[in-house]
Parts: C-alpha cells; sequence; structure tokens
C-alpha cells in the first residue's frame, strides 16, 4: 500500500498507511502525551491521554490506536484536546492514592511530569483515598497499587513481550486491581524477576528497591552499555547518579533483546553477595592480606616464572583483554567457560518467525543460561501457536510452555515433527552440541542457534583463545576470571593441585582458597571494550562508572611487562 | 431424521408438516386433528410454574384417555407476562391468562370434556369489566404486531418439525439456491434493516463491509448477551423460537462468506442455551448446519459461547476479547469487528433480534418490511415493558409507535400515581418526561430527546420515583460495571456517583451540580466504548428534563417524591400523640423526648432516619415527609 498524506498541527507528513496517528506524529516530530502506550507493546487505548482532535470525527480519539487515512488533518493541541488532557490528568490523580513527595520515583515518573506540564497544582475533584495494599513480596521489587493507574502496560509487557503471563488483572471498574497469576503474593508467582513489567511502569507504582528514592531524571545519566554476563550480550542502559550504577534497563533500541532483559543482567550484580576485590591480595601465612600493587605483580611474576605456566581466561573478559593476554603473558591460553559451539548460527530472532522450536537438552530459564532466548520462545508458543519441543529428562523452567517434552534418547520424535515444519530452530548449548549436531543432520531446514557459554567466549576465539580449559599437568596458574562464579570442577582441582596460582578477579569467592594472589578487576559497570555475541555481532561496553584501579588489559600489560 | 439435501426437498417437508399449524393459524380444525392446549413457556410464566401446570394437563390428558385427540404443548412467551401464566386453547382460539397447575383439572374436565368456558380464567379488560376470550381481542394485542416474536405463542421450540411447518428454513433455502451474497445484502439493505443491539447501525452496509474485507476465515457472532438489567427480550426469542436466530446466522455467513458462527449467551440462561442446543443438534441432523449444506456447497456451523454476566461483554469488541477466552475488555475502534474481529478476522457481530428479523425478510420480502415503520426506521421492535405500568411485558410494536400508545393503550397505564417518566435504552438511555409522550419512537426520536433505543428496555416512572434516585441507580450500575480499562469510565462515573450520592443525602451543593454537567460532558466524549459514552445519559436527561428536582434536594434540602431517605423528617403529630413513650424507647439514637402522657418530639439534629419510631406508633401519631 502506498503512504499516507497527514497533516497534524499544520505539519504534512507521509507515512505508511497502516500507522496510528501517534506514529504519525512521531514523525511530525510532535509530541502527544501517553501513558498505557508504548513503543513495544500493542496499543489498547485505554488512559485517553492521547486524545486528539481528528477533523470530520464527531468525538475525540486515543492517537495511539487510530489509523490515519490520506488527507487525515489532525489537531493535538486545540483547547478541546488539551481540556481532555487535564481532565485525564486530574480524575487519575483523584482516584488513587499519588503523593509524589512520598514517592520513591517522584523525580522520574511519566505521570508526575505530565501534571507539571498540564498545569494541575490542585485537586479538581473530591479525592476517593482508597485503601489499597502494597505488595512487597518480591525480592528485587515492590508492588504499590495506591500509584497505579490501570494502563495495563506490566501485564501487556509480561505476556506479549516475556510471553510469561504471570500478571492479570481482578475486580472491574475502579476497583481493578493488577494480580499475579490467580491473585496470589506476587513474591509466590510464576513471575521469573526479569522485571520488564517494572521497566515499563509509567508510574511509582512498580517499584525497584535497589533504586528506590534515588533517581530522579534530572539528576541520572543512562549510559548505553551491554551486558557480559552471558553470550546473548543484551543491550542495556546502565542508570547511573554519582559514580554509582543504582539500576540496569533494557535498551528498547537494541538487538537482540529489544528491551529485555533477564534477572541476571537487571539485578544480578547489584544484588551480588560475593565480596570484591578492592585490592591487590597475596596469600602469606595461608591467608590472603592486602598487598600494594607493584608487591602484587612481582609477586604474581615470580610464581608464574619458576614453573612452566598456563593462562586461563573467561568470557567476562573483553576482547582486549583477551587479546593483550596473547600478545603479552607467555604459556598456552585456554578458554575457561568451555567450547565455542556454534558453527554458523542463526541470529535470535528468528526465534520469532519459526514455527517450530526444537530445545536441545537446556534449560534457558536457570544460572546464566542466556535467560533472554526464552522470552522469544514463550512468547512465540503463546501468541504465535509455535510448537515447542523439549528435549529433556529434567525438569525445565520451559515445561508449561512446551508442547512436547520427551527424553533426549527420543530425538527421533522430534525430527518426525519437525520434518514438516517451515522453518524449524534448534537451540543448544555446548552440553548438548552433540545432539543439536544429529537433529540438523536430519533437518535441512532447520536453522540452529547454539550459545556460548559465558559472556564474550566468541571474543575469545576471535583472538585465538578457542581451546576449552584441559588439565594438562600445568604447575602454574594465570586466570583472568572477571565476574565467573561458575567455574568447572576439573579446573578448581588443577588450580588446587597446581604450585603457584594468580588470579585477575572481581570477587574473592571461589578463588580465596585456591589463589596465591588475587588482583582486582573491574566488573562489567566499570569496563570499556567490545565483545562479541553468541550471534557473532561485535558490541562495545561502555563504564557506567569511574574507579581509580588499573583497567583489565592495564594489569595484564603490567604483569606482561614483568614475564 | 435423514439429512435434507436440496431445496426440493425442504419445500416438500414444509408441506408436509404445515398442516400441523392449520389449528393455530386460520383456527381451523384439520380434520380428525387435535385439540391443542399451548402453555407459555417464557420467562415469566415459566416462574409462575408453568411447567408444573404442562405436566398436569398431560397427566389429566392421560387420565382422561385423551391422548391423539388433545395435545398439551409449551410454547415461546406470548409477552402478556403481567396476566401469566397463560394457554391458549385450539382450535378454539380461547385465551386463558392466570392459570395455575390447580387450574388444570376444570380446563380439562370442563373445557375440554365439556366445551364450556373456564369463565373465571378468561381475561377480564379492566377498563369496561368485559371478559375477553380470544387473544386478538386483548388491548394489549392490538396495537402490537408480532415479527421477530412471530413464532412465539405459536410453535413448540423443542419441536423442530413446527418451525418447519411455520416455514423454517425456506429463506436459507432460497438465499442458497436462489439468491448471490450480493444480492442476500442488498436485499437486507433495501429492507432499512438496523441492529437492534443498540446503535442501530445498517445491517445490510454493516455485512457490505465484512465482505469486502479479504480473508481466509470470516465469523458470525450472535451476541445474546443481554446484559440490561430487566431485559428480556433477546431470551424470549431465543428461548421460543432458537431456530430462527440459528437461520438468520446462517444466512448472514452465507452472505459476508463465513462458515463458522458463534452465539455469545450469558450463562444465566440456561433455558435458552439449552433451547439452542436442541435447535443446534437438530439442525445439524437435518442438514441444515454443517457441510454442503442443502446441497449448494455452503459449510456453516455454529457454537456456542457462555458468558460470565458482565455487562460489558455485551459491547461488541469486549465480546470478541471474551469469546477469544481474554478479560472481556473493550478493543479500541476503529478497526471494526468488520475488518479485524475474532483473531482478527473479519466479524460480524449482531444482535438476535437482528438476526430473527433476517428470514422473515427474506421470506417476506424488503418491500413489505419497509411498509413497518418510519423514514428511517423500518420494521418492528420488541421492547419489555416494566415499571409502575399496568401491564408489564414483552411488546412488540412497529417502529413510529408514539411512547403514549405503548405506555397506556398497550400497557393499560400507570399504575401507581401519575405518569412522570420513561426510560428507554437501559442504563446508557435517557428519561423521557410526558412532554414527549406523543413522540413515535425510532432511533433518530429517541436519540433527539436525549435517550436511545437501546436494546428494548422500557421503564415506566410515576410521580413516586425521584429523578435524581434514578439517576443514581443507572450510575450505580455502571459504576460496578465499568471494565476499568479507560480512565473516564472507571474514575469520572465514581465522581459522578459520589456527586448525586451527596445530592441524594442532602449535602450537594451548587457546584456539585456544575461539576456533575461538566463531567457527564466530557465522559461522554472521552470514554473508550459505548458503556462510558452513554454512562451520563441518565444524569444528562434528568438534569435537562427534572431541573426542579435537583435544584430541591440541593436548595430546600427536600426530595420531591419522598423516596431519599437522608432528606425525610418525621415528625409527631400533637393532636395524635399520647405521649405512650414507645418511641423514645425505640429510637436507636434517644433523639426523642416527651415525658409519660405528654407530647412527644423528635430532635431532627440528631434523627437518623431509621423510621423505627414510626413503625413502633400504636396511634399513627408519626409521619415522614
Ligand atoms: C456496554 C454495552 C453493552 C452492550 N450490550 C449488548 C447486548 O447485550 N446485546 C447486543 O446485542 N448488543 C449490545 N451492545 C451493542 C453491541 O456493541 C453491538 O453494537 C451490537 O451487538 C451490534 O449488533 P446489531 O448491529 O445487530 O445491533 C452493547 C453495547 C455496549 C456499549
Ligand atoms: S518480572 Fe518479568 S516475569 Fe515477572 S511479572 Fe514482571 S514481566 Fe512478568
Ligand atoms: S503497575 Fe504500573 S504498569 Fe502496571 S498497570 Fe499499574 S501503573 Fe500500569
Ligand atoms: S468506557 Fe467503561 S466499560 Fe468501556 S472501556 Fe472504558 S472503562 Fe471499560
Ligand atoms: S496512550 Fe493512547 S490511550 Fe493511553
Amino acid at each position: 500500500m502506498p503512504d499516507v498524506q497527514v497533516t497534524i498541527d499544520g505539519h504534512q507528513v507521509s507515512v505508511p498507511a497502516n500507522s496510528t496517528v501517534l506514529d504519525a506524529a512521531k514523525v511530525a516530530g510532535i509530541d502527544i502525551p501517553e501513558l498505557c502506550a508504548h513503543d513495544a507493546l500493542k496499543p489498547i487505548g485505554a488512559c485517553r491521554m492521547c486524545l486528539v482532535e481528528v477533523e470530520k470525527q464527531r468525538v475525540l480519539h486515543p492517537a495511539c490506536t487510530f489509523p490515519v487515512s490520506e488527507g487525515m488533518v489532525v489537531h493535538t493541541a486545540s483547547d478541546a484536546v488539551l481540556g481532555a488532557r487535564r481532565f485525564v490528568l486530574q480524575l487519575l490523580f483523584s482516584e488513587r492514592n499519588h503523593f509524589c513527595m512520598y514517592c520513591q520515583t517522584s523525580g522520574s515518573c511519566t505521570l508526575q511530569d505530565l501534571a507539571y506540564e498540564h498545569g494541575l497544582t490542585h485537586w479538581e475533584f473530591d479525592r476517593a483515598f482508597p485503601k489499597m495494599p502494597v505488595d512487597a513480596s518480591r525480592q528485587f521489587f515492590v508492588m504499590d497499587h495506591n500509584r497505579c493507574i490501570l494502563c495495563r502496560r506490566c501485564i501487556r509487557a509480561c505476556d506479549e513481550l516475556v510471553g510469561n503471563r504471570t500478571l492479570g488483572l481482578k475486580n472491574r471498574g475502579a476497583d481493578t486491581m493488577v494480580i499475579a497469576d490467580m491473585d496470589i503474593p506476587f513474591g509466590d508467582s510464576s513471575c521469573i524477576s526479569c522485571g520488564t513489567c517494572m521497566q515499563m511502569c509509567p508510574t511509582g507504582a512498580l517499584m525497584d528497591r535497589a533504586s528506590a528514592y534515588m533517581g530522579a531524571t534530572d539528576e541520572i545519566t543512562r549510559v548505553p552499555s551491554r551486558c557480559s554476563l552471558c553470550s546473548v550480550g543484551c543491550g542495556v542502559e546502565l542508570i547511573v547518579r554519582g559514580n554509582r550504577v543504582i539500576r540496569v534497563e533494557g535498551d528498547w533500541d537494541a538487538e537482540p533483546n529489544k528491551g529485555l532483559i533477564c534477572e541476571v543482567g537487571r539485578f544480578g550484580l547489584l544484588h551480588e553477595r560475593r565480596q570484591r576485590v578492592r585490592k591487590p591480595l597475596v596469600k602469606a601465612d595461608g591467608a590472603l592480606a592486602d598487598a600494594d600493587w607493584d608487591d602484587a605483580l612481582q609477586k604474581a611474576a615470580e610464581g608464574l616464572k619458576s614453573a612452566e605456566s598456563a593462562v586461563v581466561v573467561s568470557g567476562f573478559s573483553s576482547t582486549e583483554a583477551a587479546q593483550a593476554a596473547v600478545n603479552q603473558l607467555p604459556g598456552k591460553k585456554m578458554a575457561l567457560g568451555g567450547a565455542l559451539v556454534n558453527g554458523d548460527n542463526a541470529p535470535l530472532s528468528v526465534l520469532d518467525e519459526t514455527d517450530l522450536i526444537i530445545v536441545a537438552d537446556v534449560d534457558l530459564t536457570e544460572g546464566y543460561n542466556y535467560r533472554m532466548a526464552s522470552f522469544p520462545i514463550k512468547r512465540s508458543a503463546r501468541h504465535r501457536g509455535v510448537r515447542v519441543i523439549l528435549l529433556d529428562d529434567e525438569p525445565n523452567g520451559l515445561d508449561a510452555w512446551a508442547r512436547y517434552k520427551w527424553s533426549p534418547d527420543e530425538a527421533e520424535r522430534a525430527v518426525e515433527l519437525a520434518q514438516h515444519a517451515e522453518m524449524p530452530v534448534i537451540v543448544y548449548d555446548q552440553h548438548s552440541a552433540a545432539l543439536a549436531q544429529e537433529l540438523a543432520a536430519q533437518l535441512p531446514k532447520a536453522k540452529t542457534i547454539g550459545f556460548a557459554p559465558e559472556g564474550n567466549t566468541a571474543g575469545l576465539a576471535e583472538v585465538g583463545i578457542s581451546e576449552p580449559f584441559a588439565n594438562d599437568g600445568f604447575s602454574a596458574y594465570y586466570v583472568i576470571a572477571g565476574e565467573a562464579a561458575e567455574v568447572p570442577q576439573e579446573l578448581m582441582d588443577a588450580l588446587a593441585k597446581a604450585d603457584f596460582v594468580a588470579v585477575q578477579a572481581s570477587y574473592r569467592e571461589p578463588w580465596e582458597d585456591v589463589a596465591d594472589v588475587i588482583l582486582p578487576s573491574p566488573v562489567m559497570f566499570e569496563k570499556d571494550g567490545s565483545l562479541v555475541n553468541t550471534e557473532g555481532r561485535s558490541f562495545e561496553l561502555k563504564a557506567g562508572v569511574t574507579t581509580r584501579r588499573p583497567s583489565e588489559v592495564e594489569v595484564i600489560e603490567r604483569l606482561g611487562a614483568l614475564l | 431424521m435423514p439429512k435434507i439435501t436440496s431445496l426440493a426437498q425442504l419445500h416438500e417437508i414444509h408441506q408436509q408438516y404445515a398442516p400441523l399449524l392449520d389449528s393455530r393459524t386460520n383456527g381451523q380444525g384439520v380434520e380428525g386433528g387435535e385439540r391443542l392446549l399451548l402453555v407459555c413457556g417464557g420467562t415469566g410464566c415459566h416462574a409462575s410454574r408453568s411447567e408444573q401446570l404442562v405436566a398436569d394437563l398431560q397427566t389429566l390428558i392421560a387420565e382422561h384417555g385423551l391422548e391423539g385427540q388433545v395435545r398439551a404443548s409449551i410454547t415461546g412467551c406470548f409477552g402478556f407476562c403481567e396476566q401469566g401464566p397463560i394457554v391458549e386453547v385450539f382450535p378454539d382460539g380461547v385465551f386463558y391468562v392466570q392459570v395455575k397447575p390447580e387450574d388444570a383439572r376444570e380446563i380439562i374436565e370442563q373445557h375440554i370434556l365439556n366445551n364450556r368456558k373456564v369463565a373465571r380464567l378468561l381475561y377480564t379488560n379492566p377498563a369496561t369489566g368485559e371478559q375477553i376470550e380470544t387473544q386478538h381481542d386483548i388491548p394489549f394485542y392490538q396495537r402490537q404486531k408480532r415479527v421477530v416474536l412471530r413464532h412465539c405463542g405459536l410453535i413448540n421450540p423443542e419441536d423442530m418439525n413446527e418451525y418447519l411447518a411455520a416455514g423454517g428454513y425456506l429463506a436459507l433455502g432460497k438465499v442458497l439456491a436462489e439468491m448471490t451474497p450480493e444480492t442476500v445484502i442488498q436485499e437486507i439493505e433495501r429492507s432499512g434493516l438496523r441492529g437492534r443491539g443498540g446503535a442501530g447501525f445498517s445491517t445490510g452496509r454493516k455485512w457490505q463491509f465484512a465482505r469486502t474485507y479479504e480473508s481466509g476465515e470470516k465469523f458470525i457472532i450472535c451476541n445474546a448477551d443481554e446484559g440490561d438489567p430487566g431485559a428480556f427480550m433477546n431470551r424470549s426469542v431465543m428461548e421460543g423460537d432458537s431456530h430462527a436466530v440459528i437461520e438468520g446466522m446462517a444466512i448472514a455467513g452465507y452472505a459476508i462468506g463465513a462458515s463458522q458462527g458463534y452465539i455469545y449467551i450469558r450463562a444465566e440462561y440456561p433455558l435458552a442455551v439449552r433451547r439452542l442446543e436442541i435447535a443446534l443438534d437438530q439442525a445439524r441432523e437435518h442438514g441444515l448446519l454443517g457441510k454442503n449444506i442443502l446441497g449448494t456447497g455452503f459449510d456453516f456451523d455454529i457454537d456456542i459461547r457462555l458468558g460470565a454476566g458482565a455487562f460489558v461483554c455485551g459491547e461488541e469488541t469486549a465480546l470478541l476479547n471474551s469469546v477469544e477466552g481474554e478479560r472481556g475488555e473493550p478493543r479500541s475502534k476503529p478497526p471494526f469487528p468488520a475488518q479485524r474481529g475474532l483473531w482478527q478476522q473479519p466479524t460480524i457481530v449482531n444482535n438476535v433480534g437482528t438476526l430473527a428479523n433476517v428470514p422473515y425478510i427474506i421470506t417476506h420480502g424488503a418491500d413489505h418490511f419497509r411498509t413497518m415503520g418510519t423514514e428511517t426506521s423500518k420494521g418492528t421492535k420488541v421492547f419489555a415493558l416494566a415499571g409502575q405500568v399496568k401491564n408489564v411485558g414483552l411488546v412488540e410494536v412497529p417502529m413510529g409507535t408514539t411512547l403514549r400508545e405503548i405506555i397506556y393503550e398497550i400497557g393499560g397505564g400507570v399504575r401507581n400515581g401519575e405518569f412522570k417518566a420513561v426510560q428507554t435504552g437501559g442504563p446508557s438511555g435517557g428519561c423521557i418526561p410526558s412532554q414527549f409522550l406523543d413522540t413515535p419512537i425510532d432511533y433518530e426520536s429517541l436519540r433527539d430527546i436525549g435517550s436511545m433505543m437501546g436494546s428494548g428496555g422500557m421503564i415506566v416512572m410515576s410521580d413516586k420515583d425521584c429523578m435524581v434516585n434514578i439517576a443514581k441507580f443507572y450510575l450505580d450500575f455502571t459504576v460496578e460495571e465499568s471494565c476499568g480499562r479507560c480512565l473516564p469510565c472507571r474514575i469520572g462515573n465514581k465522581r459522578m456517583f459520589e456527586i448525586l450520592n451527596k445530592i441524594t443525602e442532602g449535602k450537594g451543593t451548587d457546584a456539585d451540580l456544575a461539576e456533575l454537567r461538566d463531567l457527564a460532558q466530557v465522559i461522554v466524549d472521552t470514554s473508550l466504548c459505548g458503556l462510558g459514552q452513554t454512562a451520563p445519559n441518565p444524569v444528562l436527561s434528568t438534569l435537562e428534563y427534572f431541573w426542579d428536582e435537583y435544584l430541591a434536594h440541593v436548595h430546600d434540602k427536600r426530595c420531591p417524591a419522598g423516596v431519599c431517605e437522608q432528606l425525610l423528617r418525621y415528625e409527631i403529630d400533637p393532636e395524635t400523640c399520647v405521649g405512650c413513650t414507645a418511641c423514645a424507647r425505640v429510637c436507636p439514637v434517644s433523639c426523642i423526648s416527651g415525658a409519660v402522657k405528654k407530647l412527644h418530639v423528635i430532635d431532627q439534629t440528631r434523627c437518623v432516619k431509621c423510621g423505627a419510631c414510626m413503625e413502633k406508633c400504636k396511634f399513627a401519631a408519626i409521619s415522614k415527609n
């Protein structure tokens, strides 16, 4: 269909025929306030904040749902429109308990901003003061019904984007309330703590415990970066105040996550309980003690020189750090997390296009396991009727979304079904690579998505570190660990037996017992660099905060100079 | 029953069964035919034990060995619910009213066996005191024209042969065998049929839209939600003539190119659901639903979807969500369901009454249909007449009949006091004052006087009704029933309700009245769906026509109709009071003072208007006003 011409407040724009008035206004650069609409969600026209005047129409219409048509003339700032907006805001403030000065979101609240913009200085209507509960049963965030405007963005986000469908509504009219599952405490519900609902909420109704009261819009900066905790490499925005990251949000414009992130990326580091390594530590009399940089580096260099040493690099390191290790450090280089399994990997976006997904013996809903990838699988199952086949003997977080669940030994049953699919997709990780290969060999139309372990294993491979760790009897190790928490037992055993171990790590655990020297390493909020995700895309990591400690690369270079 | 596989065969079957109805339609007994006792099985009569009545009649028929000669059968609503249960005897045409199971014996033994009419069960015209024997001589029926209710009170809804005898499915047969979808739509459009579910959109035009959208799948939905309190027009059609609805849906399906239909009906209508299920099974057995209907290659089937009874689920887009298994909240329009409806496919949602008109129009022709009604509104309309009117019931009149004719000639006039207003359109309608009694009603005229046609509720109010309280009553309903999706309706109506509450408690101010008007107007202009857009109508219309009552409440703290409790004054008449102290002892807030054998006095500032004193006084010395 050809584009259509519409005139908004005197500006003529040409937009695709299936646009809404709101889309067209965005093209024309005209701001229409919205509360229930969000670019990532299907519009429902509920809040009536975006009402506009469309010529030849009897009543005002919501811009977010009203389709454009050729020659349409729209007014977004007429008296009728402004009057309706004020009315909507006045009504909103008359119902639930919005007392901005006591709200943790004050200063970064869409509702509050709109009220200021439209000159609301007092309550025009008698107030209802309903007694509304606060549900504080979740670990990371709180639902305060007093501030909910029932825009349903949280519900729609959990359903349309995450595919989890935890949230819903009960009651009718002004008594309508957002509920979790069948109206059970949020904390006991099927919620997976991805926090998408919270990021969607335009008010203080869903609030982050960690950043409550800390983030007025004009006091924070938003730093676009990446999450390097798994190989999806989600685009994030670091919300920074006073050289501290107070919150992490998904970046709506980023691929492959399109604004979504998982529990690990959003809350993981901010709620990390392990003890940070802030100063170099050197083992003396069986215990680690603070040391200065020169001593610690010297100690490490001595230990590594005295024996045949190997360097183990985790995928939490930037590509630059891995490159520095290759250039500067002697000894064999191995990847901590394991092997890169993906040959010709399809982009994650195929999950939103496919008609059948085989999840080959991997649980995408726990640990650091590429959890973001479970969202397109869930939403495809829910909304596009995509058949999900799980091959797994254990309980799997996707059980409720799977049409079929069989043992990996029954792979041929999956093949039988998938043969008739238009574009089957096989999802796997390094532990199930063989199974995936076997499936793919029988399904010529299949696309595969193999998840590289850790965040930047693909980046390591690019600089030549592609061999997974294997115990070849080295007697000294240098481990570039970063945030690594789950370490293969084989490596820990080897380290325990070695004569000398130096680790460059962000946290003391799990290294305390095996390391002779621990050198501080920045966490992802603190580093600049690049990484390559499992799809093979290169991304830029940007530090949200500065530290006085040397960077990952600097530490490696200084150590290298001593070797 | 083998499947009917062609129109010719359908005609044969019609001819074969037609005599079944002869005694009912032309008053002629069939040679060797039976006598028939038709008992009303409609909503009202059902509640008054008409089922027991049929059973008792049948037992007596057996007792007297009359099987084969006399038959008792159930039929759909006669409409004269005020006088129910109703029994009509054929071929005699005798119309008995207020018949109880206990009367069964007399009807059989006196009327059937001895040909003596049971005089005490005949209808008495209250105006003349005369007894009236036949249905068409009763004033209640004289102004009526039964089109949608054509088979109610005529056929047994559970016996498909009777529907076929009445020409059932011949319209579908004609459409499939002799008309193209386009000519069907033209015929319906030309008939002037407009939606009977409320808004009155041209049915033909709506079908045309759905027809033009290309799609692999389209749907027909029959809206049988009927959520207006007190309405039972749709229910009566489904209980009394379920096949007509099914036939109308199949014709609509053929016209727009749909092969699947749904009937969305509230679960509180179990009898209607049962009758529909029976009819669907019968239609399938006869090959009138399913694959290759009448050998024409047209496939169409219907499923029933039960609603949980929320008023808003009658709104077509909320209904779509509900059928899809989502919460019943409306969607923004446009896109309209005809373009993107059920599962985003083109969908026609039509009211039960609209669909029941369709076979009639096809059979009798658009030209005939156009002879009934006004310039803009053709055909008839069924109303559920209720409130302060003598003949409560279901009435069907040609469009253009005046309110006065309905209320006074059919309804028999106001029951309790003087006429004050009539409310049409249910909670979305307005209250119409006496100056408009002579308005010929159609979609436009009702809208012009601040009300609407709606689904057909018509409630008469007398001077004993307080219009402020009435407005509050309707708003209470909408506040309860608002789905809560859009803000003006969810919160605005609640604010309005609170203001009305203040006014009825005597705490209203002039500022409240101004705010009420403002709120009402903006809610109309900004709500998402028809519920919110029309919810303020009862307030707006009463503000317009009964402004003096609002002023009395606000300025004089008085309720002219004596309804608003908080504005009543309980007073003790000094002449009648004997000083027995009974009132003072029963008053829960001890605000009555007076010594024994002395005059008692109520402290008006402390009185909580509970009325306990008035009830207690043996000497009727206490009055309220
Ligand atoms: C709140 C609300 C409730 C409604 N309830 C009903 C109903 O119970 N039955 C009905 O047929 N239409 C109802 N409607 C109208 C429907 O939205 C729709 O217009 C109608 O079903 C279309 O059918 P028609 O063209 O045959 O009238 C309702 C509308 C609103 C706004
Ligand atoms: S955190 Fe995620 S899963 Fe939990 S309710 Fe919110 S959107 Fe749904
Ligand atoms: S919690 Fe927030 S996002 Fe959810 S409905 Fe309430 S205001 Fe909207
Ligand atoms: S007008 Fe009322 S019923 Fe309709 S969508 Fe809005 S809140 Fe729901
Ligand atoms: S943003 Fe359009 S109605 Fe809410």
